[in-house]
């Protein structure tokens, strides 16, 4: 069966990495109410989130062999 | 509202991966079972948070931060006074009958415990149900994108259609789930950085609490009277309506969602799957009421935020829109945007994986073509997913055309529905319980909640043979249909049973209380048992409506 974490992780990760080139090639996006860097927080979060899964799915790779 | 090149990017790597996780699923897909059932080999967690996700449609997610925003805290009783305990109590007292009973699907339990017709009943109606209230959210997802972002219509609907069964017909219920999942985590993701903006720019709970009247922060204290509290209801309509009979005959006996426990890989893992979901369910309120009750409090601040408004009065609906696209800017409102569509899609899914299995299982299987191999079962389940997404399509078209026969079917499945977690209890927990007292049960008890309908008002509804009784608001009337219609359905099928031949208890094995060697947990870890989770969830249900009180 596939392993979920997978695709999840590399969705959450491309998220993330989407959201930080925002923040990089478009620094002064800023939505009407909120003065907070809201892609760059929430990219770093996203990425990890990916990369955490990815994680979790290579270390339960490792234990099964 | 308008999006950025970057949000549109956004969506589309959102379709493909959906369609991505459908096909790399297709192989999976060998037999009937593998494609209706799962082949019951899905992970507890993955089943535990679809079970959450299935439920978790656009139409929730926008009315619950209407509800909050309308009628503040108090909605969060639809989750630690409603769902929360029924998903316990499914867990740990129903689901060993569903998944060891080996029935593959509700209608199907029905069949084995009482008999034919009772099955065709809750079958026939689950089955319009699920096409009707997948069209409907259809409709209200195109409408609200039509409105928020100019989009047509048209393209909403049959795009979002396109890809829920794109997937779902590739993978089947597999692929329907794993992809829950997955909108389950965007649905978090992209709404909690919304939710905690909001309230901080609301100054914190207490700075909310300071601007709105006190009847929004508070959740039972102004519970006593109908007329202390905007929701128009008290404590006994609230706890034995809709804590007990809607709630646990929405979320113990709809096939929506006991099919994705029921696909989890073992018994264990089918008892723990409501359970491991009622945490996150119960903290659901704080991402989808609580925005609704900052945009109250910012629209006091003269922070710039109004209320969205419409023919003079305030267009709640809009108010999750409205906030995203005060507070994301372009790239995150993508994301926030996706995980609207996501949780529709999360929704569409759920009725569509649902309505192919029990037509094909208990419709198709049992009354056209009962001996057909396998291979031609799969093929009907197929076919009837196409089907099913058609008729959904037709029916947002319809909605959309005539609003008031929306409103009528959604009345009348109500009183369908309100009854059945009687015949349920009664059918699982007394070995007396016969057949005919069941089909009688359900019937007086639907009859029950139509009468109660057409002998009480409500802001305007229902009193169609005359007006008895005036409730203040249309869901208190809603809260005591369905006390009536559980209590009718309750005693007419005790009554009707008493008075005809039950079964042999030697037939019922696996399917009643006392008559079922129930799956013994002794050595195993409490956090993997039943009992002690379900107790410790309860514990934290019970603090938070303490906390918010």
């Amino acid at each position: 069966m596939l392993d979920l974490r997978i695709p999840s992780g590399f969705f959450f990760s491309l998220l993330g990495l989407i959201l930080l080139a925002m923040r990089i090639f478009a620094p002064g996006t800023h939505a009407a109410l909120s003065g907070t860097d809201v892609n760059l927080y929430c990219g770093i979060f996203m990425l990890a989130f990916g990369v955490f899964l990815l994680w979790l799915s290579r270390r339960a790779a490792r234990g099964r062999r | 509202m308008n999006l950025a090149p970057v949000d549109y990017c956004i969506l589309a790597v959102y379709f493909a991966f959906v369609l991505g996780i459908g096909w790399k699923l297709r192989r999976k897909v060998h037999t009937s079972g593998d494609f209706l059932l799962s082949g019951r080999a899905v992970p507890v967690w993955i089943t535990s948070l679809a079970f959450l996700a299935a439920n978790l449609g656009a139409q929730e997610l926008v009315g619950m931060s209407a509800s909050g925003a309308k009628y503040g805290i108090m909605t969060a009783h639809f989750y630690w006074v409603g769902a929360v305990p029924a998903m316990l109590f499914v867990g740990v007292f129903m689901m060993p009958f569903y998944y060891g009973s080996r029935a593959r699907s509700v209608p199907e339990y029905l069949k084995l415990r009482f008999d034919e017709k009772t099955r065709a009943f809750n079958a026939l109606t689950f089955a319009v149900m699920t096409i009707f209230s997948s069209g409907i959210s259809m409709y209200a997802l195109g409408l609200l994108l039509e409105l928020v972002l100019g989009w047509s219509f048209t393209a909403s609907v049959l795009c979002s259609a396109a890809i829920v069964l794109a997937y779902t017909f590739l993978g089947g219920l597999t692929s329907a789930i794993y992809n829950e999942v997955l909108q389950f985590f965007l649905i978090v993701i992209g709404f909690a950085p919304l939710s905690i903006m909001a309230v901080a720019k609301a100054g914190g709970w207490s700075g909310m609490a300071s601007r709105i009247p006190a009847v929004m922060t508070h959740s039972w204290k102004y519970i006593g009277s109908a007329s202390q509290n905007p929701m128009g209801i008290e404590i006994f309509g609230l706890v034995a309506g809709l804590g007990f009979v809607l709630s646990f005959g929405y979320w113990c006996t709809d096939f929506l969602v006991v099919q994705r426990a029921m696909a989890a890989e073992s018994m264990s893992a089918a008892r723990r799957t409501p359970l491991l979901a009622a945490i996150p369910k119960m903290l659901m309120p704080f991402i989808v009421i609580v925005p609704g009750i900052a945009a109250l409090a910012l629209s006091q601040m003269g922070t710039g935020y109004a209320l969205p408004m419409k023919n003079g009065g305030p267009d709640y609906d809009q108010v999750l829109t409205t906030l995203m696209a005060q507070f994301y800017p372009a790239g995150m409102l993508g994301v926030g945007l996706t995980a609207l569509m996501a949780s529709f899609m999360s929704g569409m899914a759920g009725n569509v994986t649902a309505f192919n299995t029990v037509f094909t299982f208990d419709i198709y299987q049992s009354y056209i073509n009962r001996h057909a191999p396998d291979r031609h079962y799969l093929t009907v389940g197929r076919i009837t997913t196409i089907a099913g997404v058609a008729l959904s399509i037709a029916t947002a078209y319809l909605a959309q055309h005539y609003n008031n026969i929306m409103d009528l079917l959604q009345l009348v499945f109500g009183f369908v529905n309100a009854p059945l977690f009687a015949t349920f209890l009664l059918g699982m927990f007394w070995k007396r319980t016969t057949g005919h007292g069941a089909f009688v049960g359900l019937i007086s008890g639907t009859v029950a909640a139509a009468l109660t309908h057409g002998l009480t008002v409500a802001e305007g509804k229902g009193g169609w043979i005359a007006g008895l009784h005036q409730f203040p608001s249309v869901m208190a009337q809603n809260f005591w249909i369905a006390i009536f219609a559980w209590t009718s359905c309750f005693v007419i099928t005790v009554l009707v049973s008493v008075v005809t031949q039950p079964r042999a208890e030697k037939e019922l094995g696996g399917l009643v209380y006392g008559l079922t060697t129930l799956p013994s947990d002794e050595g195993v870890v409490w956090y993997l048992r039943p009992v002690p989770v379900a107790l410790a969830i309860g514990a934290l249900a019970v603090l938070l409506n303490i906390w918010f009180a």
